[in-house]
């Protein structure tokens, strides 16, 4: 026998309008927050940035590719990593399906990281992404925009001087998996950020970066949320093609 | 120039962190909620339910494929459409990844619709998708899991998402030429009532010594955060731009 509380119908559905309510506040909340990210005041952009991108060099204006707003996440992959983060990989592998669906309502995805190009081009190849997956290699912009660490920021920010001189296991692992040592790894933010084109001039509007239960993080976390058992923040990521049962 | 309020990257800074404050809120409150679904009492699935699958008929427990937990995603598409939901089809677009992350953590992800299978791998092979798609079509479960109604339910009231929608109110919703159900009913190949012979939802069961239980149900906005696009557009400068939404 289960050692659930099992009930019967009507006790479940008492249960069930109660959490109804809770849910539907949470709801409510959401789009409370929604709201307000609109509210932010836009911040114009007044550096050049110039991009690496599948069709060549491109300027921050022409990643809108004709629309008025910008969604980028930026998937840890640093110059030294000989792979992405898994973590962010489980992520960026639900975000093809959302360009078509975005592209309609006058958002272009995508997705930056800081290593060249030809690393990006032959892991999207790997994982079958079909979002533009952009560079920030050479480029201020993931610095300026905290998408990621200088050596020296990263020597000055104590949380990760802690977890350096004493890392745990998982994050040890992590490194591995990255295949660059764990200095050089934590240098990059996982991050969602968002831009505006508006009369030939952008502005950045949001940004998001972990820790994040809620939106830095593969969206089948939020369907984990609704399983009987729940989701376990203790498990390790793996990218898609590594699950050891696979 | 924009006429949005335009601002310097202080001014940005000091109301991103005040919202960034809420944002954090919202995601403990979700912590707690998942905390409360769990506790939610499991109950008994008594009734024997089969489905035609890709591997022939199955019963519910088939279903869980050797592991514990079975998610299903109530995909509208009855047996008076002759194409699924457009909503539900950009659900699906962007479910379609998550079957094998689900498997690796014990959980089995399905969709299941009450069209014959036929009509459901036709539509699956068109839109290119490769999660698993059963038909419930012979049996009670879309009706005991409140997702599929008769014409004549349709008429009398009936009980979706944990209320009751009163027969009048229905037919108020069926009488409108425009709008979202006119619009997805036409999409669907279908009347407005036909297409209301289904409604959205996602439930949950779980199998534990070989009993199966129920967990878990969600439905109409209750299952919006299977739209996974939606909460992306949420944090695009302009947002959903569709006005302020029913719950």
């Amino acid at each position: 026998m289960t050692e659930h509380k099992v009930g019967t119908r009507e006790e479940w559905r008492a249960a069930r309008n109660e959490l109804l309510e809770l849910e539907n506040e949470h709801a409510a909340r959401s789009e409370e927050l929604a709201k307000k990210r609109q509210e932010l005041p836009w911040v114009p952009v007044e550096k050049d940035y110039t991009f690496d991108t599948e069709q060549g060099k491109r300027s921050l204006a022409e990643l809108f590719d004709g629309r008025s707003q910008l969604l980028a996440y930026n998937i840890m992959f640093g110059p030294d990593y000989e792979a992405a983060c898994p973590g962010c990989s489980n992520l960026a592998d639900h975000l093809s399906a959302a360009v078509v669906h975005l592209n309609h309502r006058d958002v272009t995805l995508i997705a930056f990281s800081r290593a060249p190009i030809e690393k990006l081009q032959a892991y999207k190849k790997r994982m079958d992404w079909t979002f533009p997956y952009v560079s920030t290699h050479g480029s201020d912009f993931a610095f300026d925009f905290e998408l990621a660490l200088t050596k020296e920021q990263a020597e000055g920010v104590e949380e990760i001087q802690t977890l350096l001189k004493d890392p745990p296991d998982w994050l040890q692992e992590w490194s591995e998996q990255v295949g660059t040592t764990l200095e050089n790894g934590m240098r990059e933010n996982p991050s969602w950020i968002a831009f505006a084109l508006e009369d030939g001039v952008v502005y950045h509007t949001y940004t998001r970066s972990a820790p994040d239960h809620d939106f830095v993080v593969p969206y089948h976390s939020q369907l984990l949320d609704r399983t009987p058992k729940g989701r376990d923040d203790d498990f390790r990521a793996w990218r898609k093609d590594e699950y050891p049962d696979s | 120039m924009t006429e949005h309020k335009v601002g310097t990257r202080e001014e940005w800074l000091a109301a991103r962190t005040d919202l960034l404050a809420r944002e954090k809120e919202y995601t403990r409150l979700g912590d707690e909620l998942a905390r409360e679904r769990r506790e939610l009492p499991w109950v008994p699935v008594e009734k024997e339910y089969t489905f035609d699958t890709d591997d022939g008929e199955k019963t519910l427990t088939d279903l869980f494929d050797g592991r514990s937990q079975l998610l299903v995603y109530h995909f509208m598409f009855g047996p008076e459409y002759t194409a699924g939901c457009p909503t539900c089809t950009s659900i699906a677009d962007t479910f379609d990844g998550v079957v094998d992350h689900l498997a690796d953590r014990d959980v089995t992800f399905l969709a299941s619709s009450r069209a014959a299978l036929e009509e459901l791998q036709a539509y699956k092979r068109r839109m290119g998708w490769r999660f698993r798609w059963v038909s419930s079509a012979g049996s009670d479960f879309n009706f005991d899991y409140g997702v599929s109604f008769t014409r004549d339910q349709l008429q009398e009231g009936i009980d979706y998402n944990y209320r009751t929608l009163p027969g009048d109110m229905v037919a108020k919703l069926l009488e409108a030429d425009t709008g979202p159900i006119a619009e997805q009913a036409e999409a669907a190949g279908t009347d407005p009532a036909g297409y209301m012979t289904e409604g959205p939802g996602m439930s949950a069961f779980v199998l534990d010594d070989g009993a199966v239980f129920h967990t878990y149900s969600t439905y109409a906005r209750g299952a919006e955060f299977l739209m996974h696009y939606y909460p992306i557009l949420d944090r695009a400068p302009k947002g959903r731009s569709e006005g302020e939404d029913e719950s």
